[in-house]
């Protein structure tokens, strides 16, 4: 019973941390129409820029932190310069699609510029995880699940309650009319890839702390798809319960099930749950319901 | 278009893929020369000839999935793996002709892709786009997983090669024909399936669903059908690739092997079969310069090994699709029909 207790607080608290990464999606898509199918491209140059400024660079933590948080700011502005402000005004269907070109834009330049070798990564968070009574809990995933948490309550309360978070969804609604109303499309979308770009770094501190880092981490954005579907892609709030639902969903099966059928199905649980939430609920959760005109 | 002055008389001229006397001189020129080519070129570039039909069956899907039906589809590589083991297995297990392997091979994939085509009754924009990943995922569960005497687990199978009356097509050549009578006939069908009913309701709910649906198009069926159609490209010419490889695994239908697929169309451009042939045409050579120079580089940037060919491809590719969206969004097909029409007005802008 405890074990299963246990794990039932690691998979949400996992789920928590697959919603991290899901809020990059969802901040992107609530701030500029556009998915962002690099998402997971974005936590692994995170990744790297963390590991650059304390390993090879040797900053400390308190120092290298808010560095790699403004670093992988400018870098989540440049793609935004280079890529995507020459399409405003063009379908969204071309944004997606550079932004799938980015996904192996991306993937590839992290493996020109840093090889596949394995590096170890900072130790962020305390390695001890916290016992209770004979539960033991993780504890990155624990303060990550507080920090995700509490970056919902405060970009959901940004998205909905304050002006300027409500300009940016209405450039979600619709480019033309939010630029006819004199809301800058350019700088909603810029904004929208500066925020996703410091939350993905932020999930990549949570998710490799204190393990070692190489490109296939970035597999984490698809762990984290579902996520954002299951929720809405409009809904940042939604994703904490999306994230643990799916999370204890993922590591109960791994648990329970996988040993019994002796396969991976926990890997593609999530996909499965989000398929069949889609299929009644189409836009997921807590994700917008349009109105159609012609 | 036609020239000014060429006005079509009836429907069946209206609808006539060959137009013009000089295209069907160049059609059959084209023809001709592929039919000769094994004799004319290296063995190298027939097997890179091979390589390029294979992909443009399934970029040819891709684009009416894509192109035409305006549906978002990062799975192409799954449905190709489909088709892939389909024929793999039905070849190795039951020894069926390659005639029956490579039809079947095509309706197993549609299947699959109509499963997710189906979600299209309900599931709308990039929601649909993205239950197309997992596609990606559920496939390369299924074939880990599933036990490993059905699809060969991650040890993948042997194909035995396509035989038929005794004539086995092993080598460079006799799979060149193979291929190009499989990809002559599929490309023909592209032609007569995107100026059909079909076709033209795939247009309309590319440019507006909701105003087909007005029309009277059933738009969730229509959507279904473009996956199906893309599905059952993506399996043929998966079922090609396992008679050409003779092995399929896993790795060889990835989601960046869909990516790879979306940049052929997005290059060639969007809503053109021909535009599709381009695409392949230019990401093979592409592909092709890569894999021959990366080795050469790798010597010299030794630290990365073998990745260099994976990873220059990735960022030349990715690099590619960007650049194309941002400058070229309608492909290099749009550029030749600007340049086709301005040569025969000139002098005159327009």
């Amino acid at each position: 019973m405890v074990y299963f207790i246990n794990d039932i607080i690691t998979g949400a608290l996992i789920g928590l941390l697959y919603a991290l990464v899901a809020m990059g999606f969802v901040v992107i898509y609530r701030a500029s129409k556009v998915f962002n199918f690099a998402q997971g491209e974005l936590v692994i140059i995170g990744g790297f820029i963390v590991w650059f400024t304390t390993m090879q660079v040797g900053l400390s933590l308190w120092l290298s932190i808010p560095l790699s948080l403004v670093l992988a700011g400018l870098v989540g502005y440049a793609i935004e310069r280079i890529f995507l402000t020459k399409l405003i005004g063009e379908s969204v269907f071309s944004m997606v699609m550079v932004t799938v070109g980015l996904l192996i834009l991306l993937r590839g330049l992290v493996l020109l510029l840093f090889g596949p070798a394995v590096r170890p990564f900072p130790i962020i968070f305390p390695l001890k995880p916290l016992f209770l009574g004979d539960m033991l809990i993780p504890m990155n995933l624990l303060i990550g699940g507080i920090i995700t948490v509490v970056a919902a309550v405060g970009l959901s309360w940004f998205f909905n309650r304050t002006r300027s978070g409500l300009r940016m969804t209405a450039v979600a609604e619709d480019h033309v009319v939010a630029s006819s109303m004199g809301i800058s499309v350019k700088g909603s979308i810029a904004f929208a890839w500066i925020l996703g770009s410091i939350l993905s770094t932020i999930g990549a501190m949570i998710f490799l702390s204190g393990k070692s880092l190489t490109f296939l981490a970035s597999d984490i954005g698809f762990a984290a798809l579902p996520v954002a579907l299951f929720a809405g892609l409009e809904s940042i709030g939604g994703l904490i319960l999306a994230g643990v639902i799916i999370g204890v969903a993922q590591s109960l099966t791994t648990n329970y099930l996988d040993p019994m059928i002796g396969g991976s199905l926990g890997s593609v649980v999530p996909y499965i749950i989000m398929l069949a939430i889609l299929l009644v609920r189409p836009t997921g959760l807590f994700g917008w319901r349009t109105i159609e005109r012609v | 278009m036609d020239p000014s002055g060429i006005f079509p008389t009836s429907y069946r001229t209206d609808r006539r893929v060959v137009r013009t006397r000089w295209q069907m001189a160049a059609l059959a020129l084209f023809v001709g020369l592929m039919l000769a080519a094994p004799y004319l070129v290296s063995g190298r570039i027939v097997a890179i000839l091979n390589m390029m039909m294979i992909s443009a069956v399934i970029a040819v899907g891709l684009q009416i999935c894509t192109g035409y039906a305006g549906q978002i589809n990062l799975g192409q590589a799954a449905f190709m793996g489909v088709g892939a083991y389909t024929a793999a297995i039905l070849a190795s297990k039951t020894g069926l002709t390659f005639l029956l392997t490579i039809p079947l091979a095509g309706l197993s994939a549609a299947l699959f892709g109509f499963l997710f085509g189906l979600t299209a009754a309900r599931i709308k924009g990039f929601y649909l786009a993205l239950t197309t990943i997992a596609a990606q995922f559920i496939f390369h569960f299924a074939v880990l997983n599933l036990p490993s005497n059905w699809m060969g687990g991650s040890n993948g199978i042997t194909v035995p090669p396509a035989e038929l009356f005794g004539l086995r097509f092993v080598g460079e050549t006799a799979q060149f024909y193979m291929n190009f009578a499989v990809t002559a006939i599929m490309i023909a069908g592209a032609f007569g399936i995107v100026r059909s009913r079909f076709g033209r309701a795939f247009v309309a709910v590319r440019d507006d669903d909701v105003a087909a649906g007005i029309m009277g198009i059933n738009v969730a069926a229509t959507k279904a059908n473009a996956f199906l159609i893309g599905a059952f490209y993506a399996g043929v010419g998966g079922a090609l690739w396992a008679y050409m490889i003779r092995f399929v695994g896993v790795d060889q239908f990835t989601l960046f092997h869909s990516i790879f697929f979306v940049a052929m169309i997005i290059v060639g451009g969007m809503g053109s079969i021909v535009g599709a042939l381009v695409g392949v045409f230019v990401i093979r050579i592409i592909q092709e310069i890569i894999a021959t120079v990366g080795p050469n580089i790798a010597d010299s940037v030794s630290f990365l090994g073998g990745d260099i060919v994976f990873a220059g491809m990735n960022v030349i590719l990715g690099g590619v699709i960007a650049l194309f969206m941002i400058l070229e969004p309608k492909g290099l097909m749009h550029r030749w029909n600007i340049m086709k029409s301005s040569y025969r007005i000139w002098p005159f802008p327009y």
